[in-house]
């Protein structure tokens, strides 16, 4: 019997004009590991949400769903409780109590579970995700992968039969989401619980996927294996292609011949077996021009030390780098690492104890109050609704400057002209982040600092948010990206440096910078270094592959 | 996520590390002996109970607290005299006048009186800061969790609210120096005003935003279904139920043992100390001697490795 029967689902919000849903009929087995990819606003949380009776949005709906052979309504909310888990995007706020202990067992309070079976309970979840050490913990001491892990514990306690997860990696880092990804990944291999997920990362999860679900408008446009899922969407053409794994992409783009591969593991062997008796004549992609003669810095950071406090380890030591003005200058580095802080320390809120920092060869020091951010510098944080503080965007941004017409070129810009009047809580992930960047362009500035700015971004807001930064790169603005996104950077950056320890251990052009490191580094080096050279993104790699079979360039 | 540089595990975490052998007793233990404690430091006004009171309170939250506690001791020395010196001013009732002030005489009885009063407002702030570390809000939810469900509930949630609420409004006035929108970056007081409340506003909506979500969340783990049972972290242990005992037992003995009449105005009388404050002194100092043993324990079982 099938696990969740989804019959002609249609729905559509009250004053939509568009059903966010249309006729989707889907079936899920049992055990089966399920993944539901789709740009963002096409419905996929909208669908999740209706496998779950409280959690269903108010509007016109019809059609089935049944669970286990049974209308979705007829089961009671307590079986419903607990059968159902549900892991939401945002760590922090599905959180309920204080103690992470007092967390673990608040599903099965509410589902009257007696004391001798809940301690039971709680202990066996805590020692499977290995959240003994932390146990006694207050909750807003945890680390985001943490708090996410602590989600998913706290629902597995219930010991449901489906584990619905709504994009619940966007807001970590990669390690803490891969982590995360495979602890769900082993609770569906070893548990046999069934698994519906949504993702904007499909690298790690899509080789392992049971069944792929594609969404486009409402509907559902492919629902297949991977493998298959990958063909149909290169032969549509989709713009969901675009976020599919490296090697799925290298693969198709490169009209290679063979199996697809999924995995890194799987291209590397694909590329091996294709070039076994078959010469290399181009081995790495034409070179990057000689850089041109050094510019001017538009930031020079000197040997900066820097801690939060007295007695606190130094976040950054002895930090030095320049970046040369009108670049792209990515930072890459671990979790925690200091890289934020290194932000903070250009823009004067945290202040080196030793050090200085030059901002268009001016010391921080020497601007006056406010001179720094008139036509200056400019920072995007990481949460992008740190910024909004008004009721509708337009009101935000009419904060920042009074002339209408810079408003309107820079809505222009970011591409945010239709979107002006709604509250900027009621954007996308992806709108709120360029929203926030039309109110830091605002400030006119030379020096544009970006914190993490892909973060919980799908493939096709990021390849949108890079034109805008091409954009502003021609205008002449120098800009310096923090980054867990390594894909990103290798794209589109023109100088990558490595952050750790407090400070900067190199910096290079892309293709060097990727080319040399064997583990950070892009999937599509990795996959493509036992052939190829210096090959960083799948554009290289399928260059590459099809230059040497078909001689032609 | 890592929203600011601060969302890592902080710096204190482990002061709770600090071992007390009370502390780990049951909370209703603890929550009887502090009744116990407050109860007689504010009905006993013998000077004899109040210094006990006073000297046991600092003993122990010298053993909880360590150094720190050092500076509130320090501190309340000198409220201890200012607020004996002052009851004479407000209070002449006494027949031993030692002279006069504003033509009000300024009386003996009415000055030990004051210090009756400093002195149970210097134990009171001592079992006070005792019971804040000791009876930890996860405690005081476990004690009152079963008699108002709803309500314990709610300060749980509240309590998980306000460092996160602490967090989120210094992200966004780290955002807004970040765009030349700080608070210190003008001298204008209105400008200030009107920042403060731009942040307050932001702070507002994103708390709503936060809580339809968990209020989502909530809901999705079956709140407000059966019946609510409540996850119990402490049991009552075969010491907790002697400890218990033994407190009781001897507030029961500094109760009817009498000897602890004392009244200041207008005259001085006194009453002499009998069994009753031996058994007091016992009772104010069962956590400091838990401690205290456990300590020795220690000491002894390390000798012998």
């Amino acid at each position: 019997m099938a696990h969740f029967h989804i019959q002609d689902l249609t729905f559509q919000y009250p004053n939509a004009a568009h059903p966010s849903l249309e006729n989707v009929s889907l079936t899920v087995e049992k055990g089966e590991y399920v993944v539901l990819c789709g740009q963002s606003g096409s419905g996929k949380t909208t669908l999740l949400r209706h496998l779950k009776n409280v959690l269903m949005p108010y509007g016109k709906r019809s059609g089935s769903i049944c669970f286990d052979g049974t209308p979705l309504e007829q089961v009671s909310q307590h079986d419903q409780a607990a059968k159902i888990g549900f892991v939401m995007q945002n760590p922090d706020d599905q959180i309920v109590t204080d103690k992470v202990w007092h967390e673990l067992a608040f599903g099965l309070e509410n589902l009257g579970t007696d004391p001798k079976t809940m301690r039971l309970r709680v202990a066996e979840m805590a020692s499977y995700f290995g959240i003994q050490d932390w146990f006694h913990r207050e909750v807003c001491n945890l680390s985001g992968g943490q708090k996410q892990l602590l989600n998913l514990a706290s629902i597995m306690a219930m010991q449901p039969e489906v584990l619905i997860l709504d994009e619940p990696t966007s807001q970590l880092d990669p390690i803490a989401a891969s982590d995360f990804l495979n602890t769900v990944r082993k609770i569906n291999i070893e548990l046999g619980t069934t698994v519906i997920i949504t993702e904007h990362r499909l690298e790690d999860i899509y080789h392992s996927a049971d069944k792929v679900v594609v969404m486009d408008q409402g509907k559902v446009i492919a629902c297949d294996t991977p493998r298959k899922v990958g063909q149909l969407l290169w032969l549509q053409g989709h713009e969901m292609f675009a976020a599919l794994p490296t090697p799925v992409r290298v693969f198709y783009e490169s009209q290679g011949a063979g199996d697809c591969p999924l995995t890194v593991r799987e291209g590397r062997s694909w590329l091996t077996a294709a070039f076994e008796h078959h010469p290399i004549a181009v081995a790495e992609p034409a070179p990057e021009p000689a850089p041109e003669k050094p510019k001017a810095p538009a930031l020079q950071v000197k040997e900066v030390w820097f801690r939060y406090e007295k007695e606190s380890p130094d976040i950054l030591r002895d930090l030095s780098f320049a970046v040369p003005a009108g670049s792209l200058f990515a930072i890459v580095g671990g979790n925690g690492s200091g890289k934020s802080t290194t932000l903070k320390t250009i823009c004067g809120i945290c202040k080196p104890y030793r050090g200085t920092v030059e901002v268009f060869g001016k010391p921080l020091k020497a601007y006056k109050p406010k001179e720094l951010f008139q036509n200056g510098l400019a920072m995007l944080p990481q949460d992008p609704k740190s910024l909004f503080v008004k009721k509708t965007l337009r009101e935000d941004l009419a904060e920042m400057s009074r002339d209408k017409e810079a408003v309107a070129a820079v809505a222009e810009t970011c591409e945010i002209t239709k979107l002006l009047d709604s509250h900027p809580y009621d954007l996308s992930g992806g709108e709120q982040q360029r929203a926030a960047l039309a109110k830091v362009l605002l400030t006119k500035p030379k020096l544009l600092l970006l914190d993490e700015p892909t973060k919980g971004l799908d493939s096709f807001f990021k390849q949108k948010f890079a034109r805008i930064l091409r954009k502003l790169q021609e205008e002449g603005i120098t800009i310096v990206m923090v980054s867990h996104d390594v894909e990103f950077c290798a794209e589109y950056a023109d100088l990558v440096s490595m952050f750790f320890d407090g400070q900067i251990i190199t910096t290079d052009t892309p293709h060097r910078f990727f080319g040399q490191n064997s583990f950070y580094t892009t999937a599509a080096n990795r996959m493509s270094r036992c052939v190829f050279r210096n090959a960083v993104t799948a554009a290289d790699v399928a260059a590459l592959y099809r230059a040497n079979l078909e001689g032609k360039p | 996520m890592r929203l600011s540089a601060f969302s890592g595990p902080r710096k204190g975490i482990f002061s709770f590390m600090r071992q007390d052998a009370f502390s780990k007793c049951h909370p209703l233990t603890n929550f009887v002996f502090f009744v116990g404690a407050i109860g007689f430091s504010v009905v006993f006004q013998h000077p004899l109970y109040l210094a006990a009171s006073c000297a046991a309170g600092a003993v122990y939250l010298v053993l909880l607290n360590g150094k720190k506690s050092w500076k509130l001791i320090a501190g309340l020395v000198p409220v201890f005299f200012l607020l004996s010196a002052l009851n004479p001013l407000f209070n002449s009732y006494g027949e031993r006048v030692l002279f006069h002030v504003f033509g009000k005489p300024y009386t003996l009885e009415a000055l030990f009186y004051g210090m009756a009063i400093a002195g149970i407002f210097v134990a009171m702030m001592l079992w006070f800061n005792c019971y804040s570390a000791v009876l930890t809000s996860d405690k005081f939810v476990c004690l009152f969790g079963s008699l108002i469900p709803a309500l314990s509930l709610l300060l749980v949630m509240v309590l998980r609210m306000i460092p996160n609420l602490m967090r989120k409004a210094r992200q966004i006035s780290d955002a807004r120096k970040s765009i030349g929108k700080g608070a210190g970056e003008t001298d204008n007081f209105r400008e200030k005003v009107a920042d403060g409340m731009n942040i307050l506003s932001s702070l507002t909506d994103w708390a709503l935003e936060g809580s339809i979500v968990t209020a989502d969340s909530m809901r999705a783990r079956g709140y407000g279904g059966a019946k609510r049972t409540s996850f119990q972290i402490y049991r009552m242990t075969a010491r907790d139920y002697l400890l218990l005992g033994f407190s009781i037992l001897l507030a029961f003995i500094v109760m009817f043992a009498g000897g602890t009449e004392a009244t200041y105005t207008p005259v001085l009388y006194i009453a002499p100390p009998g069994w009753g404050l031996a058994a007091y002194c016992l009772y104010l100092l069962i956590p400091s001697l838990l401690h205290g043993k456990e300590a020795l324990q220690w000491r002894i079982s390390i000798s012998r490795i």
